[in-house]
């Protein structure tokens, strides 16, 4: 399989100015499809179905296959015959399947491949580490700065590298379609796009405690120039709100950005919110 | 009697076994900083483990006499315990 | 299950009380009253994990709206969870396997029915349990998923998500104790003529159940026995690197085979009812049935697909996203297969085949949907929102409503009197409105996190649907208690087949039948179902042995039926089979051809000898049980859980040795079709079913060891968390002593096949102290690696001290428990065998203690290399 380039995947939209083919996009055009055939399909069948269940329903006087032997008491089991429909149904509905999975691989391919092909490409991305913690996400930007707000500028692909400072949580941005497990003791990676400045709305999807529901972080997508004069701002300082530094943990949790600030233990998680 | 006698020649086997496991340990083949001999070691240990528990299934547990699908039940468990461990560990190398 | 047995027979059973004495439901070791002791106790967890249900939805109506608090809510929901899965619908199908499997197969009973009411019990206990961990500051709230490390004491303090932990391990003795006795009486007591491939699809769909549930649960339980020792005991796995990733991989390793479990028996009652009320035979039966086993062996390698963001690499997602795609193929094939059956039918549209047609159509929603998530790339995004979730509801609550298809289908059979026709349809249209109404609009709101009650206010409406629906499929359960109980006093009477195109043999008996199911020996030798009279079981002396004479003797009835019937290929060989089961078994016994119990006791008995039916002691075990566990939930507490402890451990003692001492007959079934078990007795071929799920306990645990030390490097293991004192000469001389242990057992097998007391007693006891010896040196090893005051290890080398230590203790920890439990049968014994017994053909008692001990020895074996050489 060959680790095909943004465009090449599906149909060649390219997204925005930055070139790069939005996870969003091959998310929602693949959804598309999968949802058109999915609906077909089960109308399909259950309409099949529902039509045999009436049309062979018992009329007292009335047997549609009088050649036919029935079930019987205390036989051996044996089988209803025509298994020659029963395979050619079971290709048809393997073909579409393996078809339509095969056919996202591709995409899987892009989406797994992206940030590496980005780099060798030179394009610039910003890369933003994002730490989960009980309950609220801290967002570290390569200068060292820290939010708890996560702020982005539009047209941009954004890396992030996720992990967790106590149990497992889930970081995801519904509208943006990024998603990425964050797990104590490890980084996980993914990236997004975004193109429509706005804010909206980072959840936790893995159940991790009482303020699970709550834990929430906005998402600010900016003007390019307004994300570079707020970051410029942001310089050598921590952005967000400092609440002592007891969760910080001594643990090696992979903050390793480049700029990561000498004192790791000064790192206070800006907490938000808390429970509900 | 020449059941007792193979079952003894047998115990006899799963000692030298277990004795020269040790054996190899001892000529410091089982080095940390040595991938290349630690590596042979380790599958010539595990191998030497899996000769004398196939021949304790086999004779005291006499599989050997059992049925074969007595035998395909207990392959069923390993293949089980050994696709959890050798897919798990191998998702995160 | 104890090896040993009294001598005589007189007690028992005779005095069986009526289904209307209460002492009845306390003592019944009988296949059709455990089944409806598990069918109501299950019901009463439908209802308990419904309303919970109701709770979420009610909180559920808008977003962030609060009747529950936030930790109330989590529990809510990880409660619904695991009560819904474990104690609800694999118990309730079991509560038909139990009724039916029995007559389904041609068999009076199963193949151990104490071990079947031991099985009841703990299941029951189990989820009392559960209930009280409510009340011990809050039950479990991690999710049932119960991803690490949420579920340790760090983040989970609370008694009641111990509680739940140890309700767990519970429950997944009482699934073992199913298991094995389930494969073992399907193996091994189906009627004559009765091929494997014979089953009917109901008692197929079982087997391929409990096969999963064999290897599957035991994953489980060593992932739980991990968290319980987290709890207890305070090793570290899920804190550690890669402890988080491991729970994963434990968890669906056992959590998708689940997924299967839960929802076979349901497509065995659908090919069923759709067979009965379609009047046309299940087409491409074969086909289906060769799909359902693929699905069971190709259920153990799909689990990373609940696990594609977790950050596993890109070779190991392709492969299971190929085997996903893979499983769902055969799916497609008998979901084909049944609705190609209704064609040319005569479809009755009674209550059973509405559930039935219900739960297809279902499952055809819940199949497309379920391809959403083979797509790495979608599920990437569904991860962990309401798609999830509505898609595993119909998948799961469809399997039920299959179940509850079973449950109007055999109710006729249970009771002896026919269900209200009308309500069973008002039932069907509230149950099947209210389900859609309820999961479908989920998908409508899939964008809302899981397990949250806060969520976009643009999901509202459908929420707000979601929870009409809810209560609208809650209500309509009301409808089927309602018709249940109303029937049960005043339904139709029916006589032994209500239904005209019904097959199986469970109706060609009485309608309840009879307590030992079959009056004349159901047979299929000439091709049909019929009844011979009875060639005593009992023993009789002469020649070639009951078995083997019976079998020639209707041979020449069986050959001529085989002709008649197409596709009977191996008519003749299974026949050789038997034949050879009958002289295998009177190699065995000697001259006098006698039939061992399963309690591994052999007897001579007279002609009017009677199964028994009642025993006392499984309910008292698993009540000793229930105190202990629940004892050992809080016992760092202190106040009043150690002594709860003590006293559940006196009583289990006491329980276990009454359960031993009991006399209790079950015949071994004579002239049945036992391929591919022909010739191990159903003790022995328990025990190896035993064994089997055991391999995958050990396995779970070497799994876990092995992993975390990749994950932690492998060669850096050693150094980092290994102190210098932890030398190989100890593993060394307990290998040599559990050789030579295995060894003894050799030896006093041979002394019993030569009558010599002195010698069984002698390498009996000397296995004893070799255990013992064993046992010794562990302690003294871990007395000094307690203590060991290094630089890098200032405070010792304990239990918590780092992820190796941990792996270590806990590893040969659980091996060590097994040789205790050894230890303890052999003090059972050796006093037993200084009696004389044992001897000639008596010695199956050590031969199966035997198969148990050499395993243990063979788990060291490897344990040795792993722990102390490598």
């Amino acid at each position: 399989m060959v680790d095909s380039g943004g465009p090449v995947v599906g149909d060649t939209v390219l997204a925005g100015t930055s070139g790069i083919r939005a996870p969003a996009e091959v998310f929602n055009s693949i959804f598309v499809v999968f949802l058109g055939l999915g609906t077909l399909v089960g109308v399909v069948v259950i309409s099949y179905t529902l039509y045999n269940a009436y049309k062979y329903r018992y009329r007292e006087d009335e047997d549609p296959a009088p050649e036919l032997e029935r079930p019987e008491l205390g036989e051996l089991p044996e089988s209803g015959g025509k298994g020659k429909k029963l395979f050619l149904s079971f290709g048809i509905s393997a073909l579409i399947v393996l078809s339509l999975v095969i056919w996202t691989y591709a995409s899987l391919l892009y989406v797994e491949g992206a940030p590496t092909e980005a780099q060798q490409n030179g394009v610039d991305v910003l890369d933003i580490e994002v730490d989960g913690f009980r309950f609220g996400w801290q967002f570290t930007y390569p200068n060292g700065a820290q939010t708890s707000e996560l702020r982005v500028p539009a047209n941009r692909m954004v890396n992030l590298s996720v992990t967790s400072q106590d149990v497992f949580h889930n970081f995801g941005i519904p509208e943006l379609r990024v998603k990425s497990d964050a797990i104590p003791g490890q980084t996980t990676n993914t990236w997004f796009v975004a193109e429509e400045t706005g804010t909206y709305t980072a959840n936790c999807y893995e159940i991790c405690g009482e303020g699970h529901s709550g834990m929430d972080a906005k998402v600010h997508v900016m003007e390019p120039e307004a994300f570079q004069e707020w970051y410029a701002n942001t310089e050598g300082e921590t952005n967000g709100t400092h609440e002592g530094n007891e969760s910080a943990g001594g643990e090696d949790h992979a903050l390793s950005g480049p700029d990561e600030p000498a004192a790791p233990g000064a790192l206070a998680p800006a907490r938000a919110g808390g429970a509900p | 009697m020449t059941q007792l006698k193979l079952y003894s020649a047998i115990f006899v086997v799963l000692m030298a076994l277990s004795t020269t496991q040790a054996l190899v340990e001892r000529t410091g083949f089982v080095d940390f900083d040595a991938p290349d001999t630690y590596w042979m070691a380790f599958g010539i240990i595990l191998v030497l483990s899996f000769v004398k528990a196939v021949f304790v299934a086999t004779y005291y547990m006499h599989l050997r006499w059992e049925p074969r699908s007595v035998t395909y039940l207990m392959l069923g468990g390993l293949f089980v315990a050994l696709a959890l461990t050798t897919a798990a560990a191998y998702s995160i190398l | 299950m104890s090896h040993g047995e009294a001598d005589g027979h007189d007690a028992g059973g005779h005095d069986f009380p009526p289904m209307s004495s209460v002492k009845r439901w306390f003592i019944t070791t009988n296949h059709k009253d455990i089944g409806i002791l598990y069918t109501i106790t299950a019901l009463f967890f439908l209802v308990l994990g419904g309303v919970l249900a109701l709770l979420m939805r009610v909180q559920l109506w808008g977003p962030g709206e609060s009747i529950l608090s936030a930790g109330a809510y989590n529990q809510a929901v990880s409660a619904h969870g695991l009560l819904m899965v474990f104690w609800f619908i694999s118990p309730f199908a079991f509560g038909f396997a139990n009724y039916i499997i029995p007559l389904q197969i041609g068999a009076d009973d199963l193949a151990f029915p104490r071990l079947n009411a031991m099985s009841y019990w703990a299941y029951l206990f189990s989820g009392l349990l559960f209930i009280i961990s409510f009340f011990q500051g809050g039950t479990f709230d991690g999710g049932w998923t119960m991803y690490a490390p949420l579920n340790v004491p760090t983040y989970m303090p609370n008694v009641g998500g111990t509680t739940v932990v140890l309700a767990l391990i519970m429950f997944i003795a009482a699934v073992t104790m199913g298991s094995v006795n389930f494969l073992t009486t399907m193996y091994r007591m189906r009627a004559e003529g009765l091929r494997m491939r014979d089953l009917p699809m109901f008692s197929m769909s079982i087997l391929l159940t409990v096969w999963m549930m064999l290897f599957a649960f035991a994953a489980l339980l060593a992932a739980l026995l991990i968290l319980g020792a987290e709890h207890l005991l305070g090793v570290s796995y899920f804190t550690a690197d890669g402890g988080t990733l491991l729970w994963t991989h434990l968890f669906w390793f056992f959590g998708h085979p689940e997924v299967y479990i839960v929802f076979f028996p349901a497509l065995g009652i659908m090919a069923e009812c759709f067979q009965t009320f379609t009047g046309h035979r299940i087409v491409g039966r074969k086909w289906f049935v060769l799909a359902m086993v693929l699905v069971a062996l190709q259920s153990f390698v799909v689990w990373m697909h609940h696990m594609f963001l977790t950050g596993i690499n890109l070779e190991i997602k392709t492969l299971f996203m190929v085997t996903t795609i893979g499983i769902s193929l055969p799916f497609d094939l008998m979901v084909f297969s049944l609705i190609y059956t209704m064609i040319k039918g005569r479809i009755r549209f009674t209550t059973p085949f509405l559930f039935s047609l219900g739960a297809l159509i279902l499952f055809i929603i819940g199949g497309i949907t379920g391809v959403f998530l083979g797509a790495v790339v979608l599920d990437y995004e569904f991860r962990g929102t309401y798609w999830v979730v509505a898609h595993f509801h119909y998948v799961m609550v469809g399997g039920a409503t299959g179940l509850f298809a079973g449950i109007y289908y055999w109710f006729p059979k249970m009771t002896g009197r026919m269900y209200d026709e009308y309500l069973g349809k008002l039932h069907f249209g509230l149950y099947f409105v209210g389900f859609n109404l309820l999961y479908f609009p989920m998908f409508g709101a899939w964008e809302t996190p899981r397990r949250v009650f806060d969520y976009a206010l643009p999901l509202g409406t459908w929420h707000k649907v979601a929870t009409v629906g809810g209560f609208l499929l809650g209500a309509s359960f009301l409808v089927m208690f309602y018709n249940l109980f109303k029937s049960m006093a005043v339904g139709e009477e029916v006589g032994d087949n209500p239904w005209e195109y019904s097959t199986t043999a469970e109706w060609a008996v009485s309608s309840p039948p009879p307590l030992e199911n079959f009056e004349g020996k159901p047979s299929y030798a000439d091709g049909t179902l019929s009844f011979r009279d009875e060639p005593q079981l009992t023993a009789d002396g002469s020649g070639d042995g009951g078995p083997g004479g019976s079998a020639s003797t209707d041979g020449g009835i069986a050959s001529g039926a085989s002709e008649t019937s197409s596709g009977h290929r191996s008519d003749g060989g299974l026949r050789t089979e038997s034949a050879t089961a009958g002289s295998g078994s009177a190699l065995v016994t000697g001259p006098e051809a006698v039939t061992p119990t399963p309690t591994g006791t052999v007897a001579v008995h007279e002609e009017d000898e009677h199964a028994d039916h009642a025993s006392f002691w499984p309910f008292v075990v698993c009540f000793a049980g229930f105190l202990t566990f629940l004892g050992v939930s809080g016992i760092q507490n202190g106040g009043a859980y150690p002594w709860l402890a003590g006293t559940g451990g006196v009583l289990s003692a006491v329980g276990f040795v009454g359960l031993a001492r009991e006399p209790f007959y079950v015949p071994e079934p004579t002239m049945a079709e036992q391929w591919p078990f022909a010739g191990v007795e159903n003790m022995k071929l328990g025990m190896w079913m035993f064994l089997g799920s055991d391999v995958v306990l050990f396995g779970g645990f070497i799994g876990s060891y092995l992993f975390l030390r990749v994950a932690n490097g492998w060669m850096h293991w050693h150094h980092a968390f290994i102190p210098e004192d932890h030398v190989v000469l100890p593993g060394l001389i307990n290998t040599y002593l559990l050789l030579a242990s295995s060894f003894a057992v050799v030896i006093a097998l041979v002394a019993a096949h030569k009558n010599s007391s002195r010698g069984v007693v002698a390498s009996l006891s000397l296995t004893w102290l070799l255990g013992v010896g064993f046992l010794v040196n562990k302690g003294l090893e871990w007395q000094h690696l307690f203590h060991v005051s290094t630089e890098a290890f200032p405070n010792g080398w304990n239990v918590g001290t780092n992820v190796a230590s941990s792996t270590f203790y806990l590893t040969t920890g659980l091996h060590g428990a097994h040789v205790i439990v050894g230890l303890i049968m052999l003090m059972y014994m050796i006093p037993r065998a200084m009696k004389g017994a044992y001897l000639g053909d008596d010695e199956t008692s050590i031969e199966y203690f035997g198969l148990y001990w050499h395993f243990v020895d063979i788990v060291w074996l490897f344990l040795f290399p792993l722990f102390y050489i490598l």
